[in-house]
């Protein structure tokens, strides 16, 4: 496999993301062209071993993100697996995923991303990271880089043979796991379909069985649901994200199903907690709660404002 | 500013003919005469040649079925309602004095003397209002997750009772009489629809979440209301604008605080708002017309078209939307404070990181005439052009799913800017200046979307 060009060094793009810098356009081509190549060979499903930490939905929360690392441990001391939905909604997408792509280039075995329901072209364009991408760099193409490696990610990983984790949920075409294996993944998130449903699914602990989403996409599934996809697959646990949780996290189906939410805070006003979840050697399972790190409480207000006032990114309607 | 209480003006109102004439989409068009925009009240014959009934979803794809939307009658309506309202609330200058009269929300609406309809529409809003004490979120939900399922309990509880609401407005006796022979039917239909538009108002009860689309319903249900003369014989009596702004004032703005009430209640999401890169996370028409608000005044004694620049003397600038204790001041008088203050009720950080938008336009140097300008044109664009927002819309007899012939108004925006907003940013033939202008960042925003036809329409959100 080729190198990145000479001119970009991963780890001086690592420490200006640490410090919230943006890297260039050209640099954020060639390290997405980077990143396809190597998600291109991983499966659809990607196994690791335990220990590793899983981060639920960081949505552009960048002081976030890095307040998990502090809480957590850095790269590459501590191995993490990302559930996805790593842009829109919050200020510094591209700041989030440039930062975690960097990673996963640097420490490919130490860092998983999987595919979360707003790593999509259409989702991006109506939630934010389209016109975060486009009043950042002045124009579409660090958005169309970006999306054009979600394609690769992949859709689900298996920890220890035994908790299996996706960003949303469950598929009624999918009973065992070997039917995700043969999903062509590389395309943008359809709108049904067993891709669909593994990104956009919610467990719905007053049913049964699968029912029709209110989200519009992919299915609500209960507690039978859960335990059939268990005992098929020979799991103990399914981990997933994709639903804010008031306490950052919540266990359902007798423990068989977590949820694990790591957006404090969310989009600024739910004053929720965030968490992420620990997986043990043998297994354990502890979830690590935090609040919104203390730099969004900074009062920034001034000098930050006058900067973006001096930099005039009017949208043009008030030109 | 110590705003003087509203006073009516003397004029005669300046009743637009149906169709305004073609010259109004010329740049102008204010040179020669000017029209302002002004929603016709629909006929007895015309009643008796539409069709009513239950709202039918018509867009259902972002391409051809927005486009369409855009040369519509139901399209061209509610611009021209929205630009109605919104030059009402202009101040306006006086010779009497030498203070514009301007108008504030009033401090103690209740103690205000508000016309049958408006009070009657004042009514309904209290009602909706208690519903949420019959209602209470439910405890179990209040530590899971977005959206408490106790607003679906609200809902089945309006959706029960709104039939008997609608019809203590007095809606039928409006259409009584209009249609020979089938007036039965007619009666019918129009509630429907009128019923239709103002349930589609308070946000959705499956995916638990409220926007910009859900303002909209509510906006046709007022204009629908206009149409059928549901406010007419005073707004003939009274000039200037003076019945519309009862409706902004008097309805809108009570609307807008019950919807806040009912996000803040059931911890209702945001329809597809674009997260901190949005205007708002839920509300629209609050900037648009508290922006008018604070505007240069016009003429009270001869038609003027809304400002485009300039702002009324004695406002607060800009620029203090970040000063809480300014915001503090005016939101109890002015919507766009009042949309502010909310966001500072709700969110938490600094202002520029979770609003940027609303931080940005609030360094605009040419006053709130600006502000309002822009915000009626990204209203077309990010609203009304938008799939995700207005695929929910329904049409029927009042807001009608037929290309409008005459399309020549725009709603009346002074001086037909934004007129091509939607067609520009489709990379389609520029037409005069201000499409020039649109072929930046945010118009290519919206050349992108238009690219995504049949784009998803799911509600999700996380």
């Amino acid at each position: 496999m080729p190198g990145l060009p000479s001119s970009v060094d991963l780890d001086e793009c690592i420490s200006r993301l640490y410090n919230k810098e943006l890297l260039a356009e050209s640099v954020i081509e060639a390290i997405c062209a980077k990143t396809k190549e190597l998600l291109m060979r991983e499966s659809n499903v990607v196994h690791v071993k335990a220990p590793v930490t899983v981060v639920g939905d960081i949505h552009g929360q960048f002081y976030d993100l890095i307040e998990i690392f502090r809480i957590g441990g850095f790269c590459p001391d501590t191995n993490y697996l990302f559930l996805g939905d790593y842009v829109d909604r919050g200020m510094f997408s591209v700041e989030t995923i440039s930062l975690l792509v960097c990673l996963k280039l640097r420490y490919p075995d130490r860092l998983h991303l999987i595919r979360g329901n707003h790593e999509s072209r259409g989702v991006t364009q109506s939630y934010g990271f389209y016109t975060e991408c486009s009043r950042k760099y002045g124009n579409a193409n660090v958005w169309h880089h970006f999306t054009d490696m979600f394609d690769y990610l992949t859709l689900s990983v298996v920890i220890d043979d035994r908790i299996f984790c996706v960003h949303g949920g469950l598929s009624p075409s999918i009973h065992s796991i070997d039917q995700i294996k043969i999903i062509d993944r590389f395309r943008e998130i359809p709108h049904e379909g067993p891709m669909a449903d593994l990104v956009w699914s919610d467990p719905d602990p007053e049913r049964d069985e699968f029912s029709l989403s209110p989200r519009g996409a992919g299915y609500t599934f209960g507690s039978q649901v859960v335990k059939k996809f268990l005992d098929v697959n020979r799991m103990e646990h399914i981990l997933r994200a994709h639903q804010l949780c008031q306490e950052g996290y919540q266990t359902l189906f007798d423990n068989q199903l977590s949820t694990v939410w790591s957006a404090p805070n969310y989009c600024y006003r739910c004053g929720n907690m965030a968490s992420v979840l620990e997986v043990g050697e043998n297994g354990e399972r502890m979830f690590n709660v935090f609040e919104a790190a203390p730099e969004n409480d900074q009062v920034k207000d001034m000098q930050m404002g006058q900067e973006k006032m001096e930099q005039g990114q009017l949208p043009d309607y008030f030109l | 500013m110590e705003p003087p209480p509203p006073t009516a003006a003397t004029t005669a109102p300046a009743r637009a003919p149906p169709h305004p004439p073609s010259s109004a989409t010329s740049s102008t068009a204010t040179s020669t005469a000017v029209t302002l925009p002004r929603l016709p009240i629909l006929t007895p014959s015309q009643l008796a040649s539409c069709s009513f009934g239950p709202l039918q979803k018509r867009i259902n794809s972002g391409g051809p079925d927005v486009s369409f939307f855009l040369t519509s009658k139901a399209y061209n309506d509610l611009m021209t309602w929205i630009a109605q309202l919104n030059h009402a609330m202009v101040p306006r200058s006086s010779c009497d004095t030498k203070r514009p009269v301007t108008f504030p929300l009033p401090l103690e609406p209740n103690k205000r003397e508000w016309s049958g309809p408006v009070g009657k529409l004042r009514g309904l809003l209290g009602k909706v209002e208690g519903l949420m004490d019959e209602a209470p979120p439910v405890e179990e939900d209040k530590n899971r997750r977005f959206g408490n399922g106790g607003c679906r309990v609200w809902h089945g509880l309006m959706r029960g009772r709104i039939g008997g609401w609608i019809e203590d407005l007095g809606v039928g006796g409006m259409v009584e009489g209009g249609g020979e022979g089938d007036g039965g039917g007619i009666k019918r239909g129009v509630l429907e629809e009128i019923k239709g538009y103002f349930l589609g108002g308070w946000g959705s009860e499956s995916r638990l979440d409220y926007g910009t689309g859900h303002e909209l319903s509510f906006l046709a249900f007022l204009g629908g209301l206009w149409k059928l003369g549901y406010f007419g014989e005073e707004g003939e009596k009274r000039g200037d604008g003076e019945v519309e702004r009862e409706i902004v004032l008097g309805v809108v703005e009570p609307y807008l605080e019950v919807v806040r009430k009912l996000i803040t209640t059931y911890t209702l999401e945001p329809a597809g708002s674009h997260g901190v890169w949005g205007l708002d996370d839920h509300s629209f028409v609050p900037y648009i017309f508290g922006s008018a608000q604070f505007t240069r005044p016009i003429s009270a004694m001869k038609p003027e078209p809304t400002p485009v620049e300039g702002s009324c003397p004695g406002a607060p600038k800009p620029a203090s939307v970040t000063n809480r204790q300014t915001v503090e001041e005016y939101r109890r008088t002015n919507m766009y404070f009042g949309a502010i203050g909310f966001i500072y009720d709700v969110k938490k950080g600094p202002f520029w990181e979770h609003s940027p938008m609303l931080f940005d336009i609030s360094g605009i140097k040419d006053g709130w005439g600006k502000i309002n300008k822009g915000m009626v044109k990204m209203y077309r664009a990010e609203v009304l052009g938008k799939f995700p927002v207005v695929q929910h819309f329904g049409f029927g007899g009042l807001w009608r799913w037929e290309v409008d012939e005459e399309m020549v108004g725009e709603g009346g925006l002074g001086e037909g800017e934004g007129v091509f907003i939607w067609r520009v940013s489709r990379g389609n033939k520029v037409k005069g200046r201000e499409g020039r202008r649109r072929r930046g960042l945010w118009g290519a925003v919206v050349v992108l979307w238009g690219a995504w036809e049949g784009r998803r329409g799911a509600g999700g959100y996380a």
